[in-house]
């Protein structure tokens, strides 16, 4: 009995002994002050952007002594984001759409870099409601905004034009959305007006169309949603006349962001609702012809409407250190943000996207202000590539647009509940609206309790 | 993970004597063990043990013990009861999910059961040429699903100009909307699963039919036998073994049907398609910034004991029936 | 009772001699069998006659006319990009090492477990089958979510396991299918060859390595077509565990790359990716198709 206390008695002290030693060795003196992170970088990228991107990687470590960058391909996917993290494959440096940021934040699954983050030089002229994506509870910036964009209205030049519309008019309000859908179904055989309804898209547009129809999903302090109410509702309704009574819908409905991109591209759809963005997407690995592109904005109707709007955070694994978490902002910073803040790093990203024949200046939204944007613009402008004029009835519009932030709980899985609304409303002709919209209503207020808990 | 290993009936042991020599065999216990052949046997065994010790018993003891805890990957399992198999009963999802997987195995059983039966029982009559018909059956079982799962996803695109709907067209049968409409999606689904595995059950029927002995005929034919009888008397019951079996494991392999509903429709539309494993998928790998591990275990360890009941019951009741 | 002996009714089916002597047998037979082979090369070959046209058709003909055979010209481009812009090669290289490694995996836990179950016949071995066997019956998706936490932190390597192929070769190892078939095949082995190889004093690894494994060939070419094709169709699993593109299979690259190109470009990858498959069958028809009848007759 002795001897069994006395061993486990040094055994233990053995243990706490290499426990603090252990410690000691990772916070304390790092050889010669050389701290690694990953970053990430888009999958498939040409070798001259690889080079680019590797030149500007030698730029930061220049700057930076003791800082090593590693890049590594990754691409945010929401549903096996926990399984990366468990698994450590995450980068420590990634980007995530502004739907996950505060899910994100509220777990835990980001590091907290807000200190970091204040220390910036422009730190509080963030656009409020675009930062506020990347937000904890008390206000610390966890995520940084590094892209944002407003929802808008993408149409088909030639499809207006053989439907005897006129392509510099696109529709300013949802009836004459559903007239036009109704010519180009008629004239060409196509589906005048489209949506996307699949992997949580369906959720995400038809939010989109019930804020632009003056109503919300979610009530103002975001306790309880409110998917059973009268502009849900008309939103289905309309959905469901141009279906059922006008068919211009064509006859595919099953769309996520890619396969709805895919036949718009194509020439298959009239008009559709995506982010404002899209152009890159549809040029460049689409083979959208850009005579063909147009984009408006959405029209907006009701008491209180108002347009979603969305974006891309940069944000640092929780699993890094806090020299890590240092360096990882300085990479953002320097990464991210230069291009926007500064105009020499600005002019020459974008001519070398230009000269990749990637597309420079699609539309966006300021993240800080519209000055800011303005310069930002100006700085960018002798390498624009788009069809700006083709862009103008957006461009033009969407700054008087009262932006709204997405619903802030449970996003994700309301938007799935609501993918099924969708689908059922457009398959099933007998579709019980009101009967859908309840059944919606209490599985995500389900979802909503167990938030609050 | 490797293809669905199916179940089969223990094989038959021969009553062979074992390779250690009795005379050799010390009374003794770990010393006779360490000295003759033991060591060796283990030696053996050990790639046996790492594969299915790690990856196949061990996971099986995680899943029993998971169904019952709530995990996230980041702290530590917390036990919570019967909670899983609570939430997962109480999930109307699981109802149109076990609906739906009924659907499909119903729908495939009556497509897919009897025709290749039809089509080997046709094919056992070829005298040259076997070897063409074999292959041309085959081959759709050759191409990878994935790649076959793509290429019908594009046939059944529901636009006048889909393959499908033009081939009907030529045919004046006016367009369907195949995936896209509630009612269709699901006989599509089973329409390609059928089209994807008949082949193999063919080859296996081919296979049976072949060694049929041909005196049982012969007698069939001197009792006056036309060609009908001799397949309803002779044929079919001969085959009754590996009928059977492809019975059992065709209702277990649909059970589980996942990749279908995954590529083409993603459940959809409206959870039309929405079979049980894509559910577990769903709690499991499509819950954004977290999966339900349990939700995940607790269903499918509730189907493993309903498909072990299930074969339980069939072994029990065709026992007399099969002729080997 | 008496056994009616026809010289050439041998190797007959349902139809006797006698039948095929009969004009309406022939006709109708000659019939049915001509439409049953009209309607497998339509329903067998068709799609991937398609997909072969489609290939170097252009995206709008594609969807404008389906069926028409190349009304504006052949693109030949097509495939040229699927290999080098969507570097088909590079997934499909990936493919060819994992379904190498899981045959490895496969036959080497498939044969030893066999040789010690069935020739070295420990006292333990009944047990051990009973376990083996039980896992057949325990559908693959039970083991999805745990096998994937194994995998992430497996025992003993402190080190994820994720976006390596060993994700994939390792857990194939544990196939009971395989390893029942290597059983049963050993146990029709006559035992008087391992006796003799005892006499003249080989030890049970010298028996294996120069006696089973020799013998063992027709086994474990069932065993490794199984393997190979397993692996080959595989699509869940890989979809998992292997994150990195770079490592990923054609099964699981193809679908997300439906997002990234256009059609007829997608179209030529889905035609290369089909090709190897069906040279193989070709060249290996015999060995296809009597490993698929094999197997009806292990579970008849």
């Amino acid at each position: 009995m002795k001897s069994h206390f006395t061993r486990r008695g040094v055994g233990a002290i053995a243990l706490v002994s290499a426990g603090v030693l252990l410690a000691g060795c990772t916070t304390g003196g790092e050889p010669a002050g050389d701290v690694t992170i990953t970053v990430a970088i888009d999958a498939g990228l040409e070798q001259e952007a690889r080079d680019n991107f590797d030149a500007r990687v030698d730029l930061f470590e220049d700057a930076n002594p003791g800082i090593k960058v590693e890049a590594q391909e990754y691409t945010w996917t929401a549903t096996t984001f926990t399984a990366d993290l468990a698994g450590g494959t995450l980068p420590h440096v990634f980007t995530i759409p502004f739907t996950d940021g505060r899910g994100l934040i509220a777990g835990g699954q980001i590091a907290d870099i807000s200190a970091e983050v204040a220390a910036l030089p422009y730190a509080d002229q963030f656009n409020p409601n675009v930062a506020q994506a990347g937000q904890a509870a008390d206000g610390g910036q966890w995520a940084v905004p590094i892209a944002a964009y407003g929802q808008g209205l993408h149409y088909n030049r030639a499809l207006f034009e053989a439907a005897g519309l006129d392509p510099d008019s696109p529709p300013t309000t949802w009836a004459q959305v559903r007239e036009y859908a109704d010519k180009i179904a008629e004239a060409t055989g196509e589906a005048g007006y489209a949506t996307m309804t699949a992997g949580n898209t369906g959720g995400w547009i038809l939010t989109t169309l019930v804020d632009a129809f003056g109503g919300r999903t979610e009530n103002a302090d975001a306790s309880a949603p409110t998917i059973d109410s009268p502009a849900v509702k008309e939103v289905l309704e309309f959905l469901k006349a141009l279906r059922w009574e006008d068919d211009s819908m064509g006859s595919n409905f099953l769309y996520e962001w890619g396969t709805i991109n895919q036949d718009f591209a194509s020439g298959r759809i009239g008009m559709y609702v995506s982010g404002g963005g899209n152009y890159g997407n549809l040029v460049t690995q689409n083979a959208l012809d850009p005579d063909d592109y147009g984009l408006a904005a959405l029209p907006l109707q009701g008491s209180d409407p108002g347009l979603l709007g969305g974006g891309t955070l940069a944000a640092v694994s929780p699993n890094a250190s806090d020299a890590e978490k240092a360096a990882a902002v300085k990479w953002i910073d320097f990464y991210y943000l230069a291009k926007l803040t500064d105009e020499a790093t600005a002019t020459q990203t974008a001519e070398l996207a230009a000269s990749l024949d990637q597309p420079v200046g699609a539309p966006e939204l300021p993240i800080f202000n519209q000055e800011q944007f303005d310069s930002y613009r100006s700085w960018i402008e002798p390498s624009v590539n788009v069809p700006v004029d083709q862009m103008a009835p957006y461009t033009e519009a969407i700054f008087d647009q009262p932006l709204i932030p997405e619903p802030r709980v449970a996003t994700q899985d309301v938007y799935a509940l609501l993918d099924t609304v969708v689908q059922a409303v457009l398959t099933d002709q007998n579709a019980d609206i009101a009967k859908l919209l309840a059944d919606a209503q209490a599985q995500a207020q389900a979802l909503y309790d167990r938030a609050g808990q | 993970m490797t293809q669905i290993a199916p179940p089969t009936a223990p094989p038959t042991r021969e009553a062979a004597a074992p390779l250690v020599r009795p005379a050799r065999r010390r009374s003794g216990g770990v010393r006779a063990w360490a000295t003759g052949d033991g060591p060796h046997i283990l030696v053996f065994l050990i790639p046996l043990f790492v594969a299915f010790g790690v990856f196949s018993w061990w996971p099986i003891g995680r899943a029993v013990v998971m169904a019952f805890q709530r995990t996230n990957l980041v702290t530590a399992p917390t036990w919570v009861g019967w909670q899983n198999f609570e939430n997962v009963l109480r999930d109307p999802l699981l109802g149109v999910a076990v609906g739906n997987t009924l659907t499909f195995a119903v729908l495939a059983l009556l497509i897919g059961y009897p025709i290749p039966l039809v089509v080997a029982v046709l094919m056992s009559e070829v005298r040259r040429l076997r070897g063409l018909f074999s292959a041309l059956a085959y081959l759709p079982v050759v191409i990878p699903p994935v790649v076959a799962a793509l290429l019908w996803k594009f046939f059944y695109d529901a636009s006048p100009t889909g393959v499908f709907n033009t081939l009907l067209g030529m045919l004046g049968i006016p367009k369907q909307p195949w995936l896209q409409d509630q009612l269709t999606a699901m006989p599509s689904l089973v329409l390609f699963a059928t089209w994807s595995a008949a082949g193999g059950t063919v080859i296996i029927y081919l296979a049976a039919l072949i060694s049929v002995p041909p005196e049982l005929y012969d007698a069939a034919e001197v009792d006056g036998a036309g060609i009908w009888r001799k397949v309803w008397h002779v044929t079919l019951p001969q085959l009754r073994g590996v009928l059977l079996v492809t019975f059992i494991l065709q209702i277990i392999g649909t059970a589980q049907v996942f990749l279908e509903p995954f590529l083409f429709t993603g459940g959809g539309p409206a959870n039309s398609t929405t079979t049980i494993l894509l559910l577990i998928y769903k709690y499991a790998f499509q819950n954004s910034l977290g999966g339900d591990y349990g939700a995940a275990t607790a269903l499918s360890l509730m189907l493993a004991v309903v498909l072990a009941l299930f074969s339980l019951l069939y072994f029990r009741l065709t026992r007399g029936w099969s002729t080997s | 009772m008496e056994h009616l002996v026809s010289t050439a009714d041998t190797d007959r089916g349902i139809l006797s001699s006698a039948d095929w002597r009969r004009r309406r047998v022939r006709v109708s037979a000659g019939i049915t069998h001509g439409i049953l082979l009209v309607s497998l090369a339509v329903v067998g070959l068709g799609p991937i006659l398609w997909l072969a046209k489609s290939a170097i058709t252009p995206t709008q003909d594609t969807l404008r006319d389906p069926l028409a055979l190349w009304p504006n010209g052949v693109d030949w481009a097509n495939l040229a990009e699927a290999w080098s812009r969507v570097e088909i090669d590079r997934y499909f290289f990936n493919t060819v090492i994992i379904a190498a490694g899981v045959w490895l995996v496969q036959v080497v836990v498939a044969t030893t477990a066999g040789y010690a179950l069935s020739v070295l016949r420990p006292r333990y071995g009944k047990v051990l089958v009973g376990m083996v066997l039980g896992t057949l019956f325990v559908p693959n998706i039970v083991l999805l979510v745990p096998l994937y936490l194994t995998i992430i932190n497996p025992p003993l390597l402190g080190q994820s396991l994720i976006n390596t192929f060993w994700a994939v070769w390792l857990p194939a190892g544990a196939n009971a299918f395989n390893v029942l078939l290597v059983m049963r095949f050993f146990d029709s082995l006559p035992r008087e060859v391992f006796e003799a190889a005892r006499m003249d004093g080989a030890g049970p690894y010298r028996t294996f390595w120069s006696i089973v494994l020799p013998m063992s060939k027709p086994i474990i070419g069932v065993v490794s077509v199984f393997a190979v094709i397993g692996a080959w169709k595989d699509f869940l699993w890989p979809l998992l565990v292997l994150k990195n593109p770079d490592l990923q299979p054609l099964s699981v690259r193809l679908p997300q790359l439906q997002q990234f190109i256009e059609l007829d470009v997608f179209l030529a990858a889905l035609a290369i990716a089909t090709i190897i498959p069906i040279a193989l069958f070709l060249v290996f028809q015999k060995l296809f198709l009597s490993g698929a009848g094999l197997s009806g007759a292990v579970k008849g």
